[in-house]
């Protein structure tokens, strides 16, 4: 089951930014009535939007714009359903939220002026759907688990404790007698009539289509970055025999490299090295699997083999126009056009791209941060009255984005890139769990990569070195951009990451008949 | 020098750590050392009230305080620290408080660091504290004195422990330095006496097992060894003298920041302006902030529980002869009572006269056969034991290093002759840790591994030491055990205190 990860943004009316606290409280409270009929915490919510896996909602105030209500949210399946679930369960509220609301400069003004009117009964879920934003990066734990799976799963979890513990403290307890294939077999039986969908395949995870589409979508970003460091070399071939665009380039690059060697240093007292958890080629290691492209070896040969495709692929395309604007045929065209995509690939990866890295260089020598941002005591400790009640927190936060050029296209390639390959190799990751402070030490590279275009970040350097290693100032930076999580659901808040792996690993062993005594082994180990 | 708190160094020993001058003179010694060679001491803990300053300089005129740059092995020693209401109550300005931590200045039992701790939730102490609620804190926090609420019936202002060769004489000393602060109005609120006496030169907690075993080792141009060589990074236990000590560089490459002081005439002559903003003086160069907490540990519910969890156990299972009381609480502890590391393939082997302690999980025991993943060692210092694969195990152990302190706790209580008989007696250990970043180390310690209910994929289970009753799981093929344990461990209490530098006691001495 694909799951959609969206946010909605709306400004809110600086007079009504009170009102709507006091509206997402009182959902808050509602929700967590035992009065409210329901067995459980949240359980309006968990019945009536089924499709729901987290959802929050918060009022960024700041000095640089008026107050923003933002919702994230993380459901099965497309987003009309769940905006559907969500009018139904609570539709009265999330239209008196609506009222606070600004009105739309764009098209979507006449939408909002129909929900908010007084007495209005047209439906907010097209307007929210219509608000609602894809981020462009973003990072799904448990990637293809469906809600219902999970929780199912979970429940599977705890029959098996129950089933493995001991009823009579004196008496023997028969697993504890069984090799493990036995144990597979007699659990199994044990609890299939509890759990009829046992004997049912798991649905796939993530679909061949889905993962074609993920690799095609790396491949396609890629491909298009390729095409614009090409660019200016392929303009200078043209014109140019290549001999002398050779030389020309070759001269070019290497007064880069130059620039880019003089520059490597961090300011004085602004580097944080690190030994590990950085995006480095030291970051690549011979002891990864042979099939993750952080292994340097599968790292080369995909490098390699793909700058091939590119070379073929794009020559194809270069000689398709050349026919479209001067008539000559495939044959005339193909090498001329090879020869302009060659010299432009080659210049890309060796001129074009180094000269950005030296701007942006450049533009780091010159950032300044902000090494104390202002910290708003009462707004820290209401924070911390609500984190860490359950097994996850929600941390939401607002920057600004540098200004510039190079600034804006680096963080939005640098965020779709980001989101696309983590997207493609997602089912690898099963360490991230929620955000905690050592996440600073674990991955302060991707860190570095994700914010370091924000105003007031820590100094970064070449991008992806230093920056969230001030561990200290990163976390102060990320917590001045902060705010209170006045609504938070979780419709699972006492499994990790972690432990739903756990889960699917368990009854993805019991939905076999058989195991051999290896996968037995192997399996018994998360019991 | 630089050794753990509780364990007697062997004779061939690799050398230790120790500053270089001139930090070596202006640092209190108990951050150096764990003063093994003076297996007694006092804890007292000083309450003075309106009494300013002046009881600071008589104090140390009766009990100096002893610097870090001791040659020779001292005859007695002292250390001083300070809780967040007890500097201003010398005197200290509120601007100045100011730039202490936040959780210096909030104080351990603030209500969302209690429910952090694992010590109070929703209103209620739980049940790792002791009934009734913990007895001493320091009180804060501080911002609004009229109205604060006293968290504990007894406050606190200092910490004073004094070091002794001899029970008799560090009981003395006690009296004497109690005698002197009367008249100043300074009086003692509690006192503990301490001890470390060794058991086959291994100095044991009271469940029985070896421990300070093992300690963080600082290394930057500050520190040399005792050899006289310069200090290099420990590939396994190495951190930046700045995780120990404020105002100098840290894990996170900066200097560790402490509390400063406006300059001035009286404050100049004794702090440098090295490492503070212009126009201030650094109130915490070669200081560091101490966290004491007093837990009272209860022998022989601890044997007795095990030893019905270990029938229970051969109970259900007729392969299970092995499984007894000790093999369970070693299962607990992560190590063998003497301080070996349990690992599948039987003990490593000695290291310098010591239990092995280079080690980390991912090689040698990454699914916990040996040493439990929920064990009290492993959940206090994970080492590369959290990695997901081999390749990221450096990154692992790096992290982890980044949340090290450097413990100096005592035991107090007297020992124990029938482990599994309840005598009634009051014992326990006075856990004291130096670090310089009380959230990115204790704190998350405490919170982050210690009281994770998922931690390394456990499901719903704390330390099975310190933490609350609950289910604690024992790796074993093909099927794990899962045993209930019992609160063994309850705190009393506990507060963050400042231990100043040398100088800025003399500082605080003038106020």
């Amino acid at each position: 089951m694909r799951q959609t990860t969206l946010s909605v943004a709306l400004e809110v009316e600086p007079v009504s930014v009170d009102r709507l606290s006091a509206l997402i409280d009182s959902v808050k409270c509602q929700e967590e009535d035992p009065a409210s009929g329901y067995a459980e915490k949240y359980g309006r919510l968990q019945a009536g939007v089924p499709v729901l896996h987290f959802m929050s909602m918060s009022v960024f105030p700041s000095a640089d714009y008026d107050p923003v209500f933002v919702i994230e949210a993380n459901f099965d399946g497309p987003p009309g359903v769940f905006w559907g679930q969500m009018e139904a369960t609570l539709g009265p509220q999330l239209r008196a939220m609506l009222r606070c609301c600004k009105k739309p400069a764009n098209r979507d003004g006449p939408l909002f002026v129909a929900v908010t009117s007084p007495d209005s009964r047209y439906p907010v879920a097209p307007y929210f759907a219509a608000r609602s934003l894809r981020p462009s990066a973003f990072h799904h734990g448990n990637r293809g688990l469906d809600r219902g799976r999970i929780l199912d799963e979970g429940r599977l979890f705890l029959a098996t404790r129950k089933a493995l513990a001991q009823p009579d403290p004196a008496a023997p307890n028969p697993y504890r007698l069984m090799p493990a294939a036995r144990i597979h077999t007699e659990l199994r039986a044990a609890l299939k009539s509890a759990f009829p969908w046992l004997e049912q395949p798991a649905s796939v995870r993530i679909s061949l289509a889905e993962r074609i589409g993920d690799w095609l979508r790396v491949a396609g970003f890629l491909f298009l970055v390729l095409v614009g460091l090409s660019i200016p070399g392929m303009i200078v071939a043209f014109i140019s025999p290549w001999p002398r665009f050779l030389v020309l380039f070759g001269i070019a690059a290497v007064l880069i490299y130059l620039g880019l060697y003089r520059m490597r240093a961090p300011l004085a007292g602004k580097g944080a090295p690190t030994r590990s958890g950085g995006l480095t080629i030291e970051s690549l290691s011979f002891q990864n699997d042979l099939t993750s492209l952080a292994h340097p070896v599968t790292l080369t040969i995909g490098v390699l083999l793909f700058l091939g495709i590119y070379g073929v692929v794009a020559s194809v395309i270069a000689t398709w126009l050349g026919i479209a604007v001067t008539g000559y045929w495939f044959d005339k065209l193909w090498w001329p056009s090879f020869r302009v995509v060659a010299l432009g690939l080659l210049s890309g990866v060796f001129f074009t791209l180094p000269a950005i890295v030296l701007w942006l260089r450049w533009l780091e020598l010159r950032d300044s941060s902000q090494d104390a941002p202002p910290l708003n005591p009462e707004l820290l400790r209401e924070m911390a009255r609500r984190e860490d009640r359950i097994a996850q927190n929600h941390m939401g936060s607002l920057v600004l984005v540098k200004p510039g050029v190079l600034r804006m296209a680096l963080f939005r390639a640098g965020h779709l890139g980001l989101g696309l390959i983590v997207r493609a190799t997602a089912t690898e990751e099963r360490h991230a769990q929620n955000v905690r402070l050592d996440f600073i030490e674990k991955a302060h590279g991707g860190l570095t990569l994700a914010w370091g275009s924000g105003i007031g970040f820590p100094p970064t350097r070449f991008l992806v070195l230093d920056g969230a290693s001030h561990g200290r100032q990163f976390k102060a930076w990320a917590r001045h951009s902060m705010t209170v999580t006045r609504f938070w659901f979780s419709a699972y808040k006492d499994y990790t990451v972690d432990q739903i792996e756990r889960h699917a690993r368990i009854a993805d062993g019991l939905r076999k008949p058989t195991l051999t005594p290896k996968e037995a082994a192997e399996w018994a180990r998360d019991l | 020098m630089g050794e753990g708190s509780m364990t007697q160094p062997p004779l061939n020993r690799r050398p230790s750590w120790r500053l270089a001058p001139p930090d070596d003179a202006r640092t209190q010694g108990v951050v150096v050392s764990g003063f093994s060679d003076l297996p007694w001491a006092e804890a007292l803990f000083l309450y003075a009230k309106d009494s300013g300053a002046a009881w600071i300089n008589a104090l140390r005129a009766a009990a100096p305080i002893t610097n870090a740059a001791g040659k020779e092995k001292e005859a007695r020693a002292a250390a001083l620290a300070f809780t967040c209401t007890g500097l201003a109550s010398v005197g200290l300005p509120y601007e100045v408080l100011e730039t202490f931590s936040p959780q210096f200045r909030e104080g351990m039992y603030q209500e969302d660091r209690l429910r952090r701790l694992g010590d109070k939730i929703d209103g209620e102490w739980q049940s790792t504290v002791i009934r009734g609620g913990p007895i001493w804190s320091g009180n804060v926090p501080i911002e609004q004195p009229a109205t604060a609420t006293p968290s504990t019936p007894v406050t606190v202002h200092a910490l004073l422990l004094l070091y002794d060769k001899d029970q008799a004489d560090a009981q003395r000393w006690a009296a004497e330095v109690g005698q002197t602060l009367a008249p100043l109005g300074v009086t003692i609120v509690r006192q503990l006496s301490l001890d470390l006496r060794l058991d086959k030169r291994i100095g044991r907690e009271h469940f029985g097992f070896a421990d300070g075993l093992s300690q963080p080792i600082p290394f930057g141009p500050s520190v040399v060894l005792s050899d006289g060589r310069p200090s290099e990074r420990d590939p396994w236990h190495g951190v930046p003298l700045g995780e120990i000590l404020l105002g100098h560089e840290n894990a996170h490459s900066e200097k560790a920041p402490g509390p400063f002081i406006p300059t001035d005439e009286k404050a100049r002559a004794d702090l440098l302006p090295e490492g503070a903003p212009e126009g201030f003086l650094n109130l915490g160069l070669n200081g560091s902030y101490m966290v004491a907490r007093e837990l009272r540990q209860y022998v022989a519910s601890f044997w007795q529980s095990l030893r019905t969890g270990a029938e229970r156990i051969r109970a259900h299972d007729p392969n299970a002869a092995h499984v007894t009381a000790e093999w369970l609480a070693e299962r607990v502890i992560g190590r063998n009572v003497d301080g070996h590391l349990l690992c599948p393939s039987g003990f490593p082997a000695a290291q310098d006269g010591l239990p092995q302690n280079d080690f980390g999980f991912m090689r040698d025991d990454r699914y916990g056969h040996g040493c439990p993943l929920g064990s009290h060692v492993r959940r206090a210092n994970p080492r590369d034991g959290l990695a997901k694969d081999a390749a990221s195990a450096q990154t692992l152990l790096d992290a982890s290093n980044n949340h090290r302190i450097l413990r100096r706790g005592r035991k107090f209580g007297g020992p124990v002759d029938d482990r599994y008989r309840d005598d009634q007696q009051e014992r326990g250990l006075l856990f004291m840790c130096l670090n310089s970043d009380i959230a990115r180390q204790f704190e998350f310690v405490q919170q982050t591994w210690i009281l994770n209910r998922n931690f390394a994929t456990l499901f719903d289970e704390t330390d099975p030491l310190v933490g609350p009753k609950g289910p604690f799981t024992v790796r074993e093929q093909p099927l794990r055990r899962i045993v209930e344990v019992e609160t063994f461990v309850q705190s009393a209490g506990g507060e963050y205190f400042f231990l100043p530098s040398i100088p800025a006691l003399d500082y605080l001495g003038r106020l």
